[in-house]
């Protein structure tokens, strides 16, 4: 990618166009020594996490009870189906204009644009939950919460992975145009004033800078996570 | 505990007729028919997982379950899988993995048991919870017949321990014998029970 890169901006006739990868990383060596990259860069992630927990949260609750309550995924889909087609920029623009152009309106846009689909994904886990583990708890009266916490949560594991993988990096996506409409920090934001200069460099170094972060968080966050989860399938100790 | 049951259907099939089950610690009773009865619903109405049936269930004994298969958590160790669904604490467990021959394999997961272990696992588990009856449906069935002798052994031994009662389900009209226990017959359409 780096070489096809290079070569592409080597080609290119007005270097603004596409710049080479080494301006690229010089001008984001450049915002990280100022600081200016880690306040920016921090608002986003920050924002990125406060809704990625709500949208888990509540999306876990609500897949777990439209799976497992046939009555509940019956009133519930038409809404969800709804949900799930309401294009982001919608969900966005609403939240400004009826919260106020706040924090708070910014991380229940980019919540709301996520719930619908952890809550499919998990609708998909908790149909398949074990029946004869869920008998097992019932007849050895397992209180409410360890069932939840020893018997579903762990066979529901796979599905909340795949949904924190698929939900993070959608959620940094929506997060970048909640703070280009509306915030004053963030990537998002930044990215907005380089749009107005034609910026590419700018561009591509706070997308790329943020990029690098979000790639962390999964190599140093997910992985061992679902390494530590995924133990119990080895077959030996 | 105390079953009187007045009728159990599902849906327009009458599947067990009128039948009174009464067992208390110590004493021993084999549920004996052709598979499809309805052994393992009578079972399942007296574990109280089925509340669908005419008829009271009473008593306020505590009971414990084992299942045709071992039905573990297979991401919790061997311990644990004794703890958490019993509540049993971590001493008692050990004694009973003792018991049942699993010394030192509280730290594998199920996947890394033979099946036979894993029977053996789900026999301590049902002890853990320091049963008045114990309900066992098939737990022989599907096991060769060395491991079956040797795990009605441990059975008979742990039942004779802990004073606990026993019914058990089985269409093999030895087991009974060999675990003392009075044999009764499922039979029937709708089934009752025959002495």
């Amino acid at each position: 990618m780096l070489a096809l890169w290079t070569v592409a901006s080597q080609l290119t006739e007005r270097p603004q166009t596409l710049p080479a990868p080494w301006v690229v990383a010089a001008r984001i060596w450049a915002l990280a020594a100022s600081g200016e990259l880690w306040f920016h860069a921090g608002m986003t992630l920050f924002r990125v996490l406060a809704s990625f927990v709500i949208a888990m949260a509540v999306g876990i609750a609500l897949g777990l009870w439209m799976g497992r309550w046939r009555a509940a995924d019956h009133w519930l889909n038409p809404a969800l189906v709804i949900a799930l087609n309401i294009p982001a920029l919608v969900t966005i623009v609403l939240a400004y204009i009826w919260i106020g152009l706040n924090e708070v309106a910014a991380v229940t846009a980019v919540a709301l644009n996520k719930i619908p689909v952890v809550t499919v994904m998990l609708r998909e886990g908790a149909r398949a939950l074990r029946p004869d583990l869920d008998e097992m708890a019932a007849a050895f009266r397992m209180p409410r919460l360890a069932r939840l916490r020893h018997v579903v949560l762990p066979q529901l594991a796979p599905y909340i992975a795949g949904a924190a993988r698929a939900g993070i990096s959608l959620i940094w996506k929506i997060v970048l145009v909640v703070e280009f409409l509306g915030r004053s920090n963030g990537v998002g934001f930044k990215i907005h004033l380089l749009f107005s200069n034609f910026d590419v460099a700018g561009v591509l170094a706070w997308a790329l800078a943020f990029v690098a972060v979000m790639l962390a968080i999964d190599l140093f966050i997910l992985r061992p996570w679902e390494a530590r989860a995924n133990r119990w399938r080895r077959d030996e100790a | 505990m105390r079953l009187d049951l007045t009728a159990k259907s599902f849906g327009p099939r009458a599947v067990l007729g009128s039948l009174t089950l009464q067992v208390g610690r110590g004493q021993r009773v084999a549920l004996l028919g052709p598979s499809g009865i309805g052994k393992s619903t009578l079972v399942r109405i007296v574990a109280g997982l089925d509340h669908d049936f005419d008829g009271t269930l009473s008593g306020d004994d505590r009971l414990a379950l084992v299942f045709q298969e071992p039905t573990l958590l297979p991401w919790r160790d061997a311990l644990a899988n004794i703890t958490i669904p019993t509540g049993c604490g971590p001493d008692d467990a050990r004694a009973l993995m003792a018991e049942v021959g699993l010394a030192g394999r509280e730290a594998q997961f199920p996947r890394q048991l033979s099946l036979g272990q894993q029977r053996r696992l789900a026999l301590a588990r049902a002890f853990a919870a320091r049963p008045d009856i114990l309900l066992m449906d098939e737990p022989f069935a599907s096991l060769d017949a060395d491991t079956a002798t040797r795990m009605i052994a441990l059975t008979g031994a742990l039942l004779d321990r802990s004073g606990a009662g026993l019914i058990l389900v089985t269409h093999d009209p030895a087991e009974p014998a060999r675990l003392g226990a009075a044999a009764m017959v499922l039979s029937g359409n709708p089934a009752i029970l025959h002495r």
